[in-house]
């Protein structure tokens, strides 16, 4: 309801004033085109996100003066905290970094933005900054036409820093004009009640245009015309930045539950600087007249005075929100609870690292797709031990795989099906839609590895079907007076046991001669248990140890044991071991051959 | 000059594909040190007299393999030097 009253309001009021006031037409002129500037800007910085900025990310988040310096860093080079918040919702909805990282780049980015300021009050308020606007326009439109992706994003970072200097000059002329028919400052005073009234306004104008950059210049233009006072440019820059908020809150919409939880934290600190910030006002203002003393600020040079007193307030909240991250973090885990797992178990399971809003970051996107096969490979592994009747506990365990067997998971056959439809095909279906998806944004080679993934999800899926027709035989002969059916089956689960006990082993260690080891030798083990290659069926047939009943099982079944340790093998190397950095850059030229496999396998004959 | 030519100039300026190569050595030497070690510790295990039959086994199968990966390893490296 809101929502539907609110825009045409805005712009019956904007209407009104271009009306009756050609002044403030160009003020506004000036913001519109600051925006459409941040928005180039963004584009641009999108172009280049197909990875390279994953890599950077993943290595330079690891502490958390690492997250704050990269945010810093990022909002320093990109202009945008609201950019860098929207991306870190995504890197976090992919399962990228985690939530204690992301809030340590949401810190760094609100010291960053701060440089925002210092540039508009100390260059572009000082050069005659319309002069580089224009070349900036005529190159970045024209790159921006070409056809390489780079060079569109180069031609998109151009245009929106030529958009954000035109804006910038629009607002500080239309603000100059104005000054001669409307004084501003008239309206504005002292006091408490005009620091919560500024504060106010701040927000406000930040949610409406969604960039507390935009409301800062507006701030600045304005105040370096003394159409505002210094006192109330100060409240005003502190509602931008509680203001900024909305961007990301908005960004959250989109991401799931990790993405809503970075939005909360950036909203409670920046509420919370926001507060120190009023409460300290006198003293952070006496320590911006000594800082800038201290560098050579002019004691009437109110505007660069600003932007000390932006970043001091900042930095301020940052150090004295640093001690308690973990709270924060813990706090935000019980508050905002994952709806998919406070349910109960038997409720369908959804995806946990796929959402929209990283569908345009090639590289996070793919990151995302892995960690989501990972996810379906969890359940799987649930529905495989429970089919092959094993319990999941003894399987991450070291219990010898004997004693793994004999102890069962139920005494009758669990529903496997109930099972696919609840925690397998909504997810399996979402993977390969989203991938589909993802795709059209991804170089060759990237498309390339992302067929291998599908097909490793493919792998899982053909490994469960297997498991549900391995199911019945196995509880059936478990119970039979034979003892060589039992006996053939019970090694049938207890090689699968030991295949899924190293493919856990390999997803959780990081050593890498490790997983080479144990990938090897569930390759030479699969070959080498396939009773049908090895001869131990003809023998079992000829001996007439079997019946021909239980021959013809054990012969299918065989198959399907085989068929499920070659999906399980293959969607390891993909999933798993190319997780590994190492191994991925040695490519798989470390892997065993065919040849090799069958040197081992016959050596053993 | 076609932006991908640009790349590769800068690259090669910058020395990146030798950063690239350097870093893969790193790792197939560090690799290899451990395949060797767990070579000489199955070697070990191998002449200890109280390992049982089926357990020699196991490390006889373990040993064909690292010899496999080590030989697949040093193959690497001497490509990446020669």
């Amino acid at each position: 309801m809101l929502k539907k009253i609110l825009l045409p309001t805005i712009l019956v009021i904007l209407g009104y004033g271009f009306w009756i006031s050609p002044d403030f037409k160009e003020i506004a002129a000036g913001v519109a085109i600051f925006l459409f500037g941040m928005l180039a800007l963004e584009e641009g910085f999108k172009a280049f996100s197909g990875g390279t900025l994953e890599k950077i990310l993943q290595k330079s988040t690891d502490k958390l003066y690492k997250s704050i310096g990269f945010g810093i860093i990022a909002t320093t080079v990109m202009q945008s905290s609201s950019l860098v918040s929207v991306l870190t919702i995504s890197f976090l909805g992919a399962g990228l970094i985690g939530l204690a990282q992301g809030i340590g780049i949401v810190f760094g980015a609100n010291i960053g933005t701060t440089t925002g300021a210092w540039l508009v009050a100390g260059f572009g308020l000082k050069v005659k900054i319309s002069a580089y606007a224009m070349p900036m326009l005529v190159f970045g439109v024209i790159l921006i036409f070409q056809k390489a992706k780079s060079l569109r994003g180069i031609g998109y970072i151009l245009a929106g820093l030529g958009f954000l200097f035109l804006g910038i000059h629009y607002m500080k002329d239309g603000f100059e004009a104005f000054k001669s028919t409307i004084d501003l400052a008239a309206f504005g005073g002292t006091g408490l009640k005009y620091l919560f009234i500024f504060t106010g306004i701040g927000v406000f104008a930040t949610v409406v245009m969604q960039s507390s950059h935009a409301t800062l210049v507006l701030i600045i233009t304005a105040l370096s015309v003394g159409q505002i006072s210094y006192e109330n440019a100060l409240a005003l820059a502190i509602g931008a930045n509680v203001g900024t908020t909305i961007t990301a809150i908005i960004g959250a919409m989109s991401s799931n539950i990790v993405g809503k939880r970075l939005a909360g934290a950036h909203l409670i600190f920046n509420v919370i600087t926001g507060f120190i910030a009023i409460i300290f006002m006198s003293q952070i203002m006496y320590s911006v007249d000594i800082v800038s003393s201290a560098v050579g600020i002019a004691a009437d040079d109110w505007t660069l005075k600003l932007a000390v007193f932006h970043t001091i307030f900042n930095i301020i909240g940052v150090l004295v929100m640093v001690p308690f991250i973990d709270r924060l973090v813990v706090f935000l885990e019980t508050s905002l609870k994952d709806k998919a797992i406070t349910s109960s178990s038997t409720s369908v399971d959804h995806v946990k690292y796929l959402n929209n809003s990283v569908l345009e970051l090639p590289g996070t996107a793919m990151v995302a797709i892995v960690n989501e096969t990972k996810h379906l490979y969890e359940n799987a592994f649930e529905i495989i031990n429970h089919g092959l009747n094993l319990k999941r506990a003894n399987i991450v365990s070291s219990m010898p795989l004997e004693e793994v067997v004999k102890d069962v998971y139920s005494d009758t056959v669990i529903d496997i099906d109930d099972f696919y439809n609840r925690k397998i095909k909504g997810i399996y279906g979402e993977i390969i839609d989203f991938s589909t998806k993802a795709q059209s944004a991804m170089e060759p080679e990237d498309i390339e590895k992302l067929y291998k993934i599908k097909l490793a999800n493919r792998d899982i899926v053909e490994a469960i079907k297997g498991t549900k027709h391995l199911q019945k035989n196995l509880v059936k002969y478990a119970a039979s007076p034979n003892e060589h059916i039992k006996w053939q089956y019970d090694t049938i689960k207890k090689d699968l046991a030991e295949l899924l006990r190293n493919i856990n082993i390999i997803a959780t260690t990081d050593e890498e001669d490790v997983i080479l080891l144990l990938l090897s030798k569930a390759k030479v083990h699969a070959e080498k248990h396939d009773i049908i290659a090895n001869g131990k069926l003809d023998s079992l047939i000829r001996d007439g140890l079997i019946t021909n009943e239980m021959a013809t099982s054990l012969m299918n079944d065989s198959a399907y044991a085989y068929d499920i340790s070659k999906n399980l093998i293959e969607m390891a190397e993909v999933v798993f071991v190319n997780a590994n950095s190492d191994l991925r850059d040695l490519g798989d030229d470390m892997m065993m051959s065919e040849e090799d496999i069958d040197n081992i396998v016959t050596k053993d004959k | 000059m076609g932006i991908k030519n640009f790349i590769e100039t800068v690259k090669e300026s910058l020395g990146l594909d030798d950063f690239e190569k350097k870093n893969k050595k790193k790792s197939i030497k560090s690799l290899l040190k451990k395949l060797n070690d767990k070579k000489a510790k199955l070697a070990v295990e191998l002449n200890n007299k109280k390992t049982s039959k089926k357990q020699k086994k196991e490390f006889e199968e373990e040993l064909d393999i690292t010899n496999i990966q080590i030989k697949n390893g040093e193959k690497i490296l001497s490509k990446l030097e020669a």
